[in-house]
């Protein structure tokens, strides 16, 4: 057995048994660390406050979207910044789970978002080469890390990366079809979404060379496949359905775009912003300002997607490298959050930091500290965390 | 894979690639009045105008710091931001006010008081206003303490507005704060207060 298996489950535990107590214990310790950060910064801490005091910036715009839908035109509070710029499943699920429980809809969120956390750990378990140690730090990443603020309260990020996990799942699985499903609801989830489709072109490319097929015969062989022509196609029907919604209702297919003008995203060379974001030093004291600190995190997702490059996991690597550049052209806001809640790079990091039983400790160790002191951040609004 | 079921497959990817198709063409096809068309697609204009109602009683001053942010609202149409502490906030290249009222009037005086956003090559704003499309001067803003302006309007111009005047603010000095502000990022002056006096 190799040493990428050495924390091994208790004989007593079946394996399946194990792979639902780890995130779920995490998932807990997750929720006492948010709420001790909680009550050590908001006035008035309880736990029925919990959920609500949590939910900061876009989380209260996903809020109004999942209870009152998307604005018209014009907006019903007369401002430039119509919500159409937020992709519609994850709100529309929490919306079907606020109508069917009758909970407030921060807490039906809160639990949802748990409950996915939970499911993405479980379906990267192959992904993660089926190593104990990774799923544990990828579990704790998840659940109770630097991070877990977007993916327990209510963001976008949660449904996107298990989407994203349930994508490459199926791909390993050699389901290509089945991919496609999933990708339909990715690109409803988040515009990058669709960049998907080129992670099951390359995938479709490797088993057509597998099977000794060249660059001449890959259209042709592609062609006779009418299951991997119905994958290609349907990567992106989410988000074209999401186009003929807005085209129905404010008359623009491309409001969701069209909008970042009123968000005031100015739009430049990748290379420029993120140069201009390094340079941006303290005016005084040693610690790096928020745009160092969103460089560093986009220049770490940078060094991960190389690492899944050199690993051999192109399709992995070029979705993480579309991903991490797209958002880029538009400066560097929330590229931490991007980068985090990007599913390719927190399963090779956790699984680089599961390369050995002392590195996993401290991993692990520095994850549940971290959740305690970046939900502080959070709550005091610190700026790289947008 | 059976030949029904691939048929039905491919029927399926005809289906499929005839919807994106169709809404790649809605896509090239925007249905929007002109306001949104010139804000959001065409860019060109920074001042996308809302539906205020623009509720004002002649002879009020309308303080556009957070103290007065509900009587402030109503009249603001477009290119402001805030209220912030020091005021609204144009943002852009233009900004617009609306009042309507219902008294009776013959004579009127607009009046404003300004703070100049400054930088450093750009010390003073130039902000010409019109009223209700008439272009009535152009003050010269210069930043703390704010400063008061005082702009008559012609006698027929409000006869002619019937209780409805429109303020537009041209700024043509505006300025970017950083290298990467977008246009309707461009920064000029805050408001503090406005009000139409009767003369």
């Amino acid at each position: 057995m190799s040493d990428a298996l050495a924390v091994r489950t208790p004989r007593s535990l079946p394996l399946e048994a194990a792979l639902l107590a780890i995130p779920v214990a995490l998932a807990c310790a997750g929720l006492l660390i948010r709420f001790l950060a909680y009550a050590a910064t908001a006035d008035d801490p309880s736990i029925a406050s919990f959920a609500a005091g949590m939910c900061r910036w876009d989380c209260q715009w996903y809020v109004k979207l999942a209870e009152q839908g998307y604005d018209g035109f014009p907006t019903p509070t007369l401002i430039n910044a119509g919500n159409w710029a937020f992709f519609p499943l994850y709100p529309l699920l929490v919306g079907i789970v606020r109508a069917l429980t009758g909970l407030e809809t921060i807490v039906a969120a809160t639990g949802l978002s748990l409950l996915v956390c939970i499911a993405t750990a479980r379906v990267a378990w192959p992904l993660l080469g089926r190593n104990l140690r990774a799923y544990t730090l990828f579990s704790a990443f998840l659940l109770a890390g630097p991070f877990s603020i977007w993916f327990t309260t209510f963001y976008t990020e949660v449904l996107f990366l298990f989407l994203t996990v349930c994508v490459f799942a199926a791909l390993q699985a050699r389901r290509i079809l089945l991919a496609g499903v999933f990708a339909a609801l990715l690109s409803a989830t988040r515009i990058v979404g669709c960049f998907i489709v080129f992670a099951i072109l390359i995938k479709i490319w490797l088993r057509h060379r597998e099977a000794g097929g060249t660059w001449r015969d890959f259209i042709p062989a592609v062609l006779k496949r009418p299951d991997w022509l119905l994958a290609i196609f349907i990567a992106p029907l989410g988000l074209f359905a999401y186009m003929l919604f807005l085209h129905l209702h404010v008359g623009d297919a491309l409001a969701f775009s069209h909008v970042q003008r009123a968000w005031a995203r100015p739009t430049g060379n990748p290379l420029g912003f993120l140069w201009q974001a390094l340079t941006t030093f303290p005016a005084q004291g040693w610690i790096p300002t928020p745009p160092q600190q969103l460089a560093v995190a986009t220049l770490v997702g940078y060094a991960l997607a190389i690492v899944l490059l050199v690993r051999r996991q192109y399709a992995m690597a070029v979705y993480a490298l579309m991903c991490l550049t797209a958002p880029l052209f538009a400066g560097m806001a929330s590229m931490l959050r991007f980068t985090a809640g990007l599913a390719p790079i927190p399963l090779i990091l956790t699984q680089l930091l599961a390369s050995s039983r002392w590195l996993f400790a401290i991993a692990l160790l520095v994850f549940l500290a971290s959740g305690y002191f970046t939900t502080i951040g959070w709550l005091t609004e610190y700026l790289s965390l947008v | 894979m059976s030949s029904a079921l691939r048929i039905g497959a491919y029927a399926l990817v005809v289906l499929v690639a005839g919807f994106e198709l169709v809404v790649f063409w809605l896509m090239l096809h925007p249905d929007v009045p002109p306001d949104y068309r010139a804000y959001y697609i065409d860019k060109t204009t920074t001042c996308l105008n809302q539906p205020v109602a623009g509720t004002y009683a002649l002879g009020t001053t309308i303080d556009f710091t957070p103290d007065g942010r509900e009587a402030a609202k109503p009249l603001r149409v477009c290119g402001w931001e805030g209220p912030a502490g020091d005021g609204n906030h144009a943002v852009g290249t233009s900004a617009r006010l609306r009042f309507v009222y219902t008294e009776p009037a013959t004579a009127l005086r607009l009046e404003l008081r300004l703070v100049a956003v400054k930088k450093d090559d750009q010390p003073t704003q130039r902000v010409t206003v019109s009223v209700n499309g008439q272009p009535l001067g152009t003050l010269t803003v210069t930043g703390d303490p704010p400063q008061d302006f005082a702009l008559d309007l012609p006698a027929d111009l409000v006869s002619e507005a019937n209780g409805h005047i429109e303020v537009e603010f041209d700024l043509p000095d505006a300025v970017q704060m950083r290298p990467t502000d977008p246009d309707n990022r461009r920064r000029s002056i805050k408001l503090v207060s406005a009000a139409l006096i009767p003369a």
